[in-house]
């Protein structure tokens, strides 16, 4: 048995980084929790119940529940026809419920639908803009219908955007039309922004995107978003709720998730090697592929951080299992995924 | 927050269309009055050597006729033809003589026609020197009017087309509603169906605004876009009529009172195409439904003047209720009919907002 003196430098910062990542992970599933418990009791801003909608004998949601609470960022995920715009559009009551109830800032979505309307933006998924106006014209007017008269937000969002104000609408790009729904969406500075399927920027813009959603919620702002960018939702949100076939699969912490799904450990040797060496309890998905290994982490870490030790490293990744990854396993069955209605 | 934006909104972007459209309806409402004269001395003009023979009237029935003719050098005689036909194939003969005047008792009161001829000799055939008439002119449309099955476009009464009134009220108002109709009915299904069609309503409605005002507001805009074209209808008329010194006879109140009287009736064509495009949330569907009823409901009004037994038919009709003429002819402005085609639109347009709210919005 190597004594603690025997042990190369190599040994001692593996282990040390071990140590590192198990207290990190264990310091961040305790500080998700703690921020679990603290959403728990804060104020809701959605509370969906037992939401169903048909489309005739179509089934857009079924029996969704669901809260969002005051000053997080809520993703939303799913494929497309699982059932998120349609659950966005009861919540804005742009289409009746079959049953069920939602209220926002505790009000019925359907019946206090301007009230609400009033303290929400709201980004749809496809949307058209009044064509051959100056986009500022245009904004102008929906910030009027708003019965907001300040255009210092709408300004500065376009200028963060890089959003040319007096481009007529009918000239702009694909991206440049979504910049104007984000702009629209936000501009009026509104208590909920709920946004659906927000992507399609540049990835330089969709950084700075993502920038401004993290202010707004600094503010104090609670935001509903839907995707299926999973990247999107990882960088973004602090909860996630996944929806299939109108369903609601799961609702949890966006870090307690990727928690409890482990991480991913890929790594070439430049020496021969057996799976079994790296059979410790906590560790599953162990294979082969292309003279890597991969594996994958829920405990023992350092176990396994010490017996990729005993060979010369080529190359090695350690990662959160994705969310995309997280994704197909709950849509590992593949039952027609997508075969929702109308989304 | 104001009413109206939307209005403005839709006024804003729509003017080019707008505009085209009403310089349309100011060319045509100012040149039908402009065309009256031509049309009018073309039918008195007809006759042949008319300006060679003079028919003096008397005043009352039972009165004395004189007719004078220019005399023919080569004439050794006159003969003159009357008939009830300008072609004068049955006509019986009047006068036979050496005199370039005549005079006879008018005892009869349809229209006559007198040709004048001279007679060279006996070897040759007599010289047609005029033919003058009873009447000015005769309206070639006069006969086809009184037919019934025209009665959608005099509602029954005795038009004359020689006169400004009838025939601005043939020439125009008979067949405006085509133009302004129709007009109203592509707008008020596109402005709203337009927005389901271009994905513009999410934004639209997510906006604090209710779905009632969405529709009032836009109903709001085919007002007065219907007023605008009402108005540049007004002044095209009032121009016209005004270019051919023909106010004494057609004053620009009578043009005023009956286009205004059009407004409800585009108002009901502008709810049906709100109440259209709001259930079937489709353009051409929209489209289709509303032009329809507007020639359905001008094939109503046709019909019923048809017969005694079909009269209910004009009753259904829209078009029962501007009746224009009513203001042409018998200077009459029925606001009763305003007030109902008024209301009749006030209660499409809420089953329009009850419709609209219970629809989703597709995506």
């Amino acid at each position: 048995m190597k004594r603690l003196a025997d042990t190369s430098c190599d040994d001692a910062i593996y282990i040390y980084l071990c140590l590192i990542i198990v207290i990190c992970n264990n310091v961040q599933i305790v500080a998700s929790v703690m921020e679990m418990d603290a959403i728990v009791d804060r104020e809701k801003v959605i509370e969906i119940k037992n939401l169903t909608k048909m489309y005739g004998s179509h089934i857009g949601v079924k029996d969704l529940s669901l809260t969002v609470h005051k000053g997080e960022i809520m993703g939303f995920l799913g494929p497309n026809g699982a059932g998120k715009t349609t659950t966005i559009r009861s919540c804005l009551a742009l289409i009746a419920k079959t049953a069920g109830d939602i209220t926002i800032f505790g009000l019925d979505s359907h019946k206090d639908a301007v009230a609400i309307r009033k303290q929400t933006g709201y980004l749809p998924g496809d949307f058209g803009l009044i064509p051959s106006v100056k986009v500022r014209s245009y904004l102008k007017y929906l910030l009027s219908l708003n019965g907001c008269d300040s255009t210092k937000k709408m300004v500065s969002l376009a200028e963060r955007l890089q959003l040319d104000l007096d481009r007529k609408t009918n000239e702009l790009s694909k991206g440049n039309k979504l910049k104007v729904g984000i702009v629209q969406a936000l501009m009026a500075d509104e208590d909920l922004i709920i946004l659906d399927e927000p992507s399609g920027l540049d990835p330089l813009m969709q950084q700075e995107f993502y920038r401004i959603m993290r202010e707004e919620k600094k503010h104090g702002k609670t935001v509903f978003m839907s995707s299926h960018n999973l990247a999107e939702v990882e960088s973004v949100c602090d909860r996630v709720a996944i929806i299939r076939k109108g369903q609601l699969v799961v609702v949890e912490n966006i870090q307690v998730l990727q928690e409890k799904t482990g991480k991913v450990l890929e790594v070439e040797f430049r020496d021969p090697f057996s799976i079994d060496e790296f059979r410790f309890e906590g560790v599953s998905r162990i294979h082969q592929e292309n003279g890597r290994l991969i594996l994958t982490i829920h405990e023992n870490l350092d176990s396994v951080i010490k017996a990729v030790s005993n060979h010369r490293i080529l190359n090695m990744n350690l990662q959160t299992y994705s969310l995309e990854q997280l994704f197909l396993k709950y849509y590992a069955e593949d039952e027609g995924a997508g075969e929702g209605v109308d989304e | 927050m104001m009413f109206g934006r939307m209005v403005y909104m839709e006024l804003r972007t729509g003017w080019k269309g707008l505009l085209i459209f009403g310089l349309l309806i100011l060319i045509v409402s100012a040149g039908i009055p402009l065309i009256f004269p031509t049309y009018r001395e073309s039918l008195i003009e007809e006759l042949e050597g008319a300006n060679k023979v003079n028919l003096k009237l008397p005043d009352e029935q039972g009165g004395m006729i004189t007719l004078s003719w220019e005399p023919l050098e080569a004439a050794t005689s006159y003969m003159v033809l009357e008939d009830n036909r300008s072609s004068m194939v049955m006509a019986k003969l009047k006068y036979m003589g050496n005199e370039t005047s005549i005079t006879f008792e008018k005892d009869f009161e349809e229209r006559r026609y007198y040709a004048v001829m001279g007679v060279l000799d006996e070897t040759s055939d007599p010289v047609l020197i005029g033919i003058a008439t009873t009447e000015k002119g005769e309206d070639p449309f006069q006969e086809l009017l009184k037919n019934p099955a025209y009665a959608g476009l005099t509602g029954g009464r005795n038009i004359s087309m020689l006169e400004v009134t009838g025939f601005v009220a043939l020439e125009y108002y008979s067949w405006s509603w085509m133009l302004t109709g129709l007009f109203i009915a592509y707008l008020s299904v596109s402005v709203i169906a337009s927005d389901f069609e271009n994905k513009r309503m999410d934004i639209m409605l997510s906006a604090s605004i209710s779905r009632r005002r969405y529709l009032l507001e836009k109903f709001t805009t085919m007002s007065v876009i219907a007023l605008f074209i009402i108005f540049v209808e007004i002044a095209g008329l009032t121009w016209g009529l005004a270019s051919i010194d023909a106010l004494s006879e057609f004053s620009a109140n009578a043009a005023l009172l009956s286009l205004i009287g059009s407004l409800p009736f585009l108002m009901v064509i502008a709810a049906v195409g709100v109440l259209t495009a709001v259930f079937s949330q489709k353009a051409r569907t929209g489209m289709g439904v509303t032009f329809a009823f507007v020639f359905a409901e001008f094939f109503l009004y046709t019909f019923g003047g048809l017969s005694k037994s079909l009269e209910w038919m004009k009753t259904i009709s829209i078009f029962k209720y501007w009746d224009y003429l009513s203001v042409i002819i018998d200077d009459l402005f029925k606001a009763a009919d305003f007030a109902l085609l008024t209301l009749l639109a006030i209660i499409l347009v809420i089953i329009s907002i009850q419709v609209f709210e219970k629809k989703d919005i597709p995506t």
